[in-house]
């Protein structure tokens, strides 16, 4: 098996993955006080990138010029607001995947409070550097991806997945 | 009660869609793929957003008289091409629905110069009051404008990317290139 040119974290197999840790910065609030809309998805980017530091795939995949993901689609809840200086806590549960793709929910809570802030479902595949087209997961995180499945699906489905936008109607 | 406006308020547009908003790609919304980062996107598209509000007579004044706010409550982006740091972007939007105190819209974003859509957005936008913080009825003049507005939007034809569910089972509709369907081996 191809292994990367440097090392990886060992897996971690707790479910959901609940390793993201943030605070609200300052430059995160907008006029209304409160972390505006575009800034819960920095934040929820990031634990995207913990998701992927899990498989091998993210900045020094980048820096080795072997590959990148992009997103491809993304769906937020924005469930309650949160403040400058709120502690956050972002769990992360795979929903499935292919060759190529994965598709998993973070969720965001107040790191003290508990309450849900957030929701993200997204949508993320894996980039070729040379050629910026989508590629298969390479062999180090193709194992990873499956054990880590395999362990989330014993999850209960979020109730936020799947979600279509709508104005509903009593 | 709805609350009344009492600033001045600006030209209504009802040219449909509302294609008014512009912006460029920062240097700090570039990330290390060397394009523009997913959250970025939906900062850009909340300033569309924002120009839709103005439409209705809901900017800043409306925040700093303190009458209310608007927050958004759900949010849908497809990530259709790249963009790169100074690109211009062209935002158009169409008002899909609304009711006594939401309105839902869907924003297109194309590279300002070479036309290609890079995104889109739907989007759920709530009135909420400024005092309680909880949702509240649009404001008299804002309710008459996004009646108006919504006769000019309603005859639109639905956008193709509106009302999605994510999943690998329904690929991303994207002519993108990047984007070939696999096939969902969990399943």
């Amino acid at each position: 098996m191809k292994l990367p040119p440097y090392p990886i974290v060992d897996l971690d197999l707790g479910a959901p993955l609940d390793r993201h840790r943030a605070t609200v910065l300052k430059d995160w609030i907008d006029w209304n006080g409160h972390m505006n809309v575009g800034y819960y998805v920095v934040a929820f980017d990031k634990a995207t990138d913990v998701l992927c530091e899990q498989f091998g795939c993210s900045w020094e995949y980048t820096r080795e010029k072997i590959g990148m993901t992009f997103v491809l689609e993304a769906h937020v809840t924005y469930d309650r607001e949160v403040r400058e200086g709120d502690p956050l806590r972002i769990t992360t549960q795979l929903l499935d995947y292919d060759a190529k793709r994965l598709h998993y929910m973070h969720k965001m809570h107040h790191g003290s409070e508990g309450y849900l802030a957030a929701t993200n479902e997204l949508m993320l595949i894996n980039i070729d550097y040379a050629s910026r087209r989508s590629a298969p997961w390479p062999d180090w995180a193709m194992p990873r991806i499956e054990r880590m499945a395999a362990v989330h699906a014993a999850l209960p489905r979020p109730e936020q997945a799947g979600r279509l936008i709508g104005i509903k109607r009593k | 009660m709805p609350v009344t406006l009492t600033y001045e308020m600006p030209e209504l547009v009802l040219a449909a869609p509302l294609d008014i908003h512009r912006s460029s790609v920062l240097p700090e919304w570039v990330d290390w793929n060397d394009h523009m980062n997913v959250a970025f996107y939906v900062l850009a598209f909340d300033q569309a957003s924002g120009a839709f509000m103005r439409n209705m007579g809901l900017g800043r004044s409306y925040v700093d008289s303190k009458l209310g706010m608007t927050f958004v409550l759900e949010t849908h982006v497809t990530y259709d091409r790249e963009l790169r740091q100074g690109a211009p972007m062209r935002f158009s939007t169409q008002l899909l629905d609304r009711d006594a105190k939401r309105v839902h819209l869907h924003h297109e974003m194309f590279h300002a110069e070479q036309g290609y859509l890079a995104a889109t957005n739907e989007v759920i936008v709530m009135n909420i009051d400024f005092t309680t913080r909880r949702s509240a009825p649009w404001p008299v003049q804002a309710a008459d404008r996004l009646e108006r507005i919504w006769q000019a939007h309603k005859g639109l034809p639905r956008p193709a990317r509106a009302g999605r569910v994510m999943g690998l089972g329904r690929p991303p509709a994207s002519q993108a290139p990047h984007r070939s369907p696999g096939k969902a081996a969990s399943s």
